[in-house]
């Protein structure tokens, strides 16, 4: 598993909103199930002294480090301050941040995650639904419910396309390592082959399954980037030019990053890509026979 | 959001970039009390939201004494299907050399990008293939207000050293006006100085609110109707209509029709925990679309209430087929509710979508 383990002391900025209070109660669920640490506190400023599921609640992340031992946070506030937590996090020491939260002005993630790279701290997302390893830990919003341990590391620009590969992958017996999604807009924090990197050196993670999106060319930066055996699939070979399929990232602009392109240049490395979700399983267990 | 020529010409000047003289008019007859400072001969632009206007007639030449018959024309003609309402009458520039100047937000480097060449005027992309070295590349550091000087001279190279600043004031304004393109192409040397020509600007949709910029797209009504729900909607011109739950999940779904030979009407995310009243929307909307002759539901989430979802789509009561993916909590009352209501739930998305282009063909 990558970024993080049961030992992992988690915390929520965000904790007394909607959003929050909902993804703490499952988060912790969680933690119970597999006899992790999961979120132990929780920040809204202005909402210090109160709990949220028997979570402490702080006003400042320095207050919420000062009492607790924590490495990892999960941001749910709204997009007009989610930057500034980001970087109140970095700032306040925390060693990974997973930002759910949508909609943040690009500009405001660009200097966000270049302030948080000064401070040597990792940030996940935006617009992502964050990470699980089974058995391990859960950081953000993924169904636990469909996953499985084991050795396949799942990353993704998406949220339900993930559960949907994770679902299928589950259901065919293969179980997964780390299932991350680095989130669906133009800026993120971690890109494929930063997890890429952290996949490498995990023991557990045999094999990678890649899911982009059309918009940019990071799913074949990752690809080129490691020798871990990779499956990829990639979302919006029927996407029109110009137009922004949802996610502010996933869009073919001059020209530039769309799925048929993409594909070909996947497939010229090497890269086994999947022409629909079903097929990934299938195409994984090759990979194993190939090369484990 | 893109901005129309005139206002990315309007931020562009207000940030001290030369710019050519220019009147916005909305008819032929506001054209006559600029013609002294346009001069002898000028230039109408049309101001639609199309990519390729000149090809597309977009962009005529006129003098001071045919200027009005030839704005006449202009307003007269549709540009790429969209009626012309406003034209920029400029000012011919006497051009001596052309630079094209870009910053982007790099994906890569999560930093802003600046491209600038001595070979302007001609079509980037193709420069980009045929002469990359040609093209200067700088990353600026976002923390910081401008460029530092080492950069924008390893940027001009022998180009007029009065370029060096115009990219800083670029810059500026990528930053301050939240863009993730500005683009000047082509930056011109006249014997008066150093003019934008022509200036792209695309605004953070993300931003437009805090920045004060006032969309000015042309919807559809369906359009419309999308954005009052906050269903991200994208038409396309196919006959199966698409309502799925995350961006990636629909653009898979839009993919697999298109795999198993069929065509998308649309694509239509309906976002999170969607509930039955958002779920009814999502439906008549596509079923509004007169191309659609059947709908495929797929929806899959931790967070998705397969009942809510099940109760919008009765309550849509469209005439159209609608074919079912649903996996979420409740999902055995969902199915229960809508097969008494005679409707067809599957388990896969391959399964749905399957039959929705059998039932298409």
């Amino acid at each position: 598993m990558i970024y993080g383990d049961k030992m992992t002391g988690i915390l929520v900025q965000g904790a007394t909103g909607k959003q929050g209070e909902f993804h703490i109660g499952l988060m912790n669920s969680y933690a119970r199930q597999v006899g992790g640490r999961g979120v132990i506190a929780g920040v809204t400023p202005g909402k210090g002294g109160k709990e949220v599921h028997g979570v402490p609640v702080y006003n400042t992340v320095k207050e919420a480090m000062r009492d607790h031992d924590i490495s990892a946070s999960v941001i749910f506030v709204p997009a007009s301050a989610a930057a500034d937590s980001i970087m109140e996090e970095a700032n306040a020491g925390i060693q990974t941040i997973v930002a759910i939260t949508e909609h943040i002005p690009v500009h405001d993630t660009m200097k966000a995650v270049a302030y948080a790279k000064m401070e040597g701290c990792t940030v996940i997302g935006p617009n992502c639904p964050g990470l699980l390893s089974p058995g391990e830990v859960k950081m953000g919003i993924m169904p636990a419910g469909l996953f499985s341990r084991g050795n396949v590391g799942v990353i993704s620009r998406s949220g339900t396309l993930t559960y949907e590969v994770v679902d299928e992958l589950t259901r065919a017996g293969i179980g997964q390592s780390t299932v991350i999604g680095i989130g669906g807009d133009p800026v993120i924090g971690q890109t494929f082959v930063e997890v890429l990197e952290q996949f490498k050196d995990d023991p557990q993670t045999k094999a990678v399954v890649l899911i982009g999106e059309v918009g940019g060319n990071l799913e074949e930066e990752g690809a080129r980037s490691t020798d871990l055996p990779i499956v990829s699939y990639i979302a919006g070979i029927s996407a029109p030019p110009d137009k922004r399929m949802g996610h502010a990232g996933a869009i073919v602009e001059g020209g530039e990053g769309d799925a048929r392109s993409k594909i070909a240049r996947l497939k010229k490395m090497g890269v086994p890509v999947a022409s629909r979700p079903s097929e990934i399983p299938a195409m994984v267990r090759d990979l194993f026979r190939d090369h484990c | 959001m893109k901005l129309r020529e005139y206002e990315a010409k309007n931020v562009i000047k207000e940030a001290g970039i030369p710019v050519p003289a220019g009147f916005l008019i909305r008819s032929a007859d506001e054209l006559t009390p600029h013609l002294d400072a346009l001069g002898g001969a000028f230039v109408l632009k049309a101001q639609v939201d199309v990519g390729g206007r000149g090809k597309a007639g977009g962009i005529l030449m006129a003098s001071r004494a045919e200027g009005k018959n030839t704005a006449t024309e202009l307003f007269g003609r549709q540009i790429k299907g969209l009626p012309v309402r406003e034209i920029l009458a400029e000012q011919r520039l006497d051009i001596q050399h052309e630079y094209y100047l870009s910053i982007t937000v790099d994906r890569s480097s999560r930093q802003p990008l600046i491209l600038f060449t001595e070979e302007g005027g001609v079509d980037i992309e193709i420069t980009a293939k045929e002469r990359p070295e040609a093209i200067r590349k700088a990353i600026a550091n976002p923390l910081m207000r401008d460029i530092p000087a080492f950069m924008l001279r390893e940027l001009i190279g022998t180009a007029p050293k009065e370029i060096g600043p115009i990219i800083n004031k670029l810059y500026r304004i990528f930053m301050e006006k939240d863009a993730l393109l500005a683009e000047i192409n082509p930056l011109v040397t006249t014997p008066q100085g150093v003019f934008a020509a022509d200036a792209k600007l695309i605004i953070d949709d993300n931003a437009l609110g805090r920045q004060g910029f006032k969309v000015n797209r042309d919807l559809t009504d369906r359009e419309r109707e999308a954005e009052k729900n906050g269903f991200s909607y994208v038409e396309l011109n196919g006959t199966i209509g698409v309502i799925g739950n995350g961006a990636g999940l629909t653009m898979s779904t839009l993919d697999l029709i298109e795999f198993y030979g069929g065509k998308a009407a649309n694509f239509l995310d309906v976002g999170g925990g969607a509930e039955s009243e958002r779920v009814m929307q999502a439906v008549r909307l596509v079923g509004s679309v007169p191309s659609v002759k059947v709908i495929v539901v797929n929806l899959l989430g931790g967070i998705t209430k397969c009942d809510e979802v099940a109760k919008g789509i009765i309550a849509a009561s469209i005439p159209q087929k609608v074919i079912v993916r649903l996996a979420g909590t409740n999902e055995a009352e969902g199915r229960t509710m809508l097969l008494e209501n005679g409707y067809e739930m599957l388990d896969t998305m391959d399964l749905v979508v399957k039959k929705a282009v059998e039932v298409a063909a």
